[in-house]
């Protein structure tokens, strides 16, 4: 059977299906009658497909698919041992890296303690200090004060004999004679008390 | 009327063109699709060699020779060119067919999957190789022997796994099937294990490839007679680029078929082997 497209001067193009006979095709009728079916298998081709196939099964089995899968094997096993490597390594560092951590936390308590203790032993020492410079002003305040008092007093008394004495003459030259003295001065040693009090 | 007589006279025009054509006394313009023996057939290299043969031939040494050199190469290496391509077809073999299929226990079928795999696929590649054009299984002769190979293969698997009784005792007689329907199953069972499964392997794999290799042929003759029409209609010869792009999107589609047709075959072959083994699944 053939299929025939022809095209026409003008025409569109034609197709048609015609048998061997009706086409006059004779050396292709000749390779159609004699030629073997074309789905049915053909010897030659058979054999040498099949022994193409295990020749290569063969080879594939016994010498090169085992090179292959040992040399893959091999490097899959010394990719995992690198793996596993890293993971203790990392392991290891992480392990390295909290006991370094312990141990500045360590270092950083006991300096903490040490400069807690330092502290105490300043604010100790600063407080005595303190009280030392409290009590020697304490102590000079003390001695200020009486120096102060007894100033005074000694000014006081002054002030009161010079009063006694104004008074005795104002009293002399107002009276014409000469008051007791002993009285003058209890009398300005009470208004002078007076004063002072008010 | 009018329509009738011009439709008669126009088919007289191309009959008496046709006719004059084949008588000899012009060349026929356009094309005849040759019989497809012509296109099958090969002759003889030499006695007993044709194209097909040279192809599984050459399959089967382009195959070792990329496993040869793959092999020879240093393994402990980051793997590229060769050895990568070997290793990657490897590990589809064992990942996307073997534990699919046959779970870990069937890799020990690795080479034999791995090896029919590649044959078959370089086997088919010829098919959109330029000047070569024709994949060695659009010819019976090698679907029809791997399919015997791999009948032979997973039946004595099953009897070296089950034991002889036992095997055809699973095969007959599926288990969890009701006994009721056993008048209805074994038959199948029977007609579907020892002669469908290599007769659906043979005949995917030829008829998938063969129809590939036609559909070339038809889309290529059709592109140069459309080319080269002796026509005054102008525009028939610029369509000869539409069967042209197909032409081109085919071998494109040819390259996925190849690889397609060598993975139904390998992942059926791990199937019923894988079924031979493990009955229960």
């Amino acid at each position: 059977m053939r299929v025939l497209v022809t095209t026409l001067q003008g025409g569109l193009v034609q197709v048609r299906v015609a048998s061997d006979t009706a086409t006059g095709g004779t050396e292709a009728t000749a390779a159609e009658t004699t030629g073997p079916n074309p789905i049915a298998p053909e010897g030659k081709e058979l054999i040498w497909g099949a022994g193409s196939f295990l020749v290569f099964l063969v080879i594939m089995r016994v010498f090169l698919f085992p090179r292959i899968k040992k040399g893959m094997d091999a490097r899959y096993n010394g990719i995992r041992e690198d793996f596993e490597s890293a993971d203790s390594t990392r392991s290891a560092a992480k392990s390295d890296v909290s006991k370094y951590e312990a141990e500045i936390a360590t270092v950083r308590a006991e300096a903490a303690a040490r400069v807690d203790k330092a502290r105490q032993t300043l604010d100790q020492e600063r407080g005595n200090k303190i009280a030392e410079a409290n009590a020697r002003i304490a102590t000079k305040r003390a001695a200020a004060e009486a120096e102060l008092e007894a100033a005074r007093n000694a000014v006081r008394d002054q002030v009161a004999a010079a009063v006694a004495s104004v008074t005795e003459h104002t009293t002399q030259l107002a009276v014409g004679k000469s008051p007791d003295a002993s009285v003058v001065q209890k009398a300005v040693q009470q208004v002078m008390q007076t004063g002072a009090r008010s | 009327m009018f329509s009738t007589q011009f439709a008669v006279q126009k088919f007289a025009q191309v009959v008496s063109v046709l006719v004059s054509s084949e008588g000899g006394e012009a060349k026929p313009r356009g094309f005849s699709f040759p019989p497809i023996n012509t296109i099958l057939r090969w002759k003889d290299v030499v006695p007993g060699i044709n194209k097909v043969v040279i192809i599984a031939i050459l399959s089967a040494v382009i195959g070792t020779a990329l496993f040869l050199v793959a092999a020879m190469k240093d393994a402990r290496k980051a793997p590229k060119g060769s050895r990568n391509l070997a290793e990657i077809i490897v590990e589809f073999i064992e990942k996307n067919i073997i534990m699919e299929t046959m779970g870990k226990d069937g890799m020990g079928w690795t080479p034999f999957l791995l090896t029919m795999f590649v044959f078959i696929y370089l086997c088919n590649l010829p098919g959109i190789i330029p000047f070569i054009q024709m994949p060695a299984t659009a010819r019976m002769g090698i679907p029809a022997f791997m399919a015997l190979l791999v009948w032979v293969v997973f039946n004595a698997t099953g009897i070296k796994h089950q034991g002889f009784f036992g095997y055809f005792k699973n095969v007959l007689f599926p288990p969890g099937v009701p006994k009721a329907l056993y008048i209805l199953v074994t038959p199948i069972e029977l007609i579907s294990t020892l002669v469908v499964r290599p007769f659906s392997l043979a005949v995917r794999l030829f008829a998938n490839m063969l129809a590939g290799h036609l559909l070339l042929v038809i889309f290529a003759l059709l592109t140069q007679a459309l080319i080269q029409a002796q026509t005054q209609k102008f525009f028939l010869v610029p369509i000869g680029v539409l069967p042209f792009a197909l032409l081109i999107f085919l071998t494109g589609f040819e390259i996925l078929v190849a690889f397609l047709q060598a993975y139904i075959f390998t992942v059926l072959t791990a199937v019923y082997i894988g079924g031979a083994t493990h009955p229960e699944h």
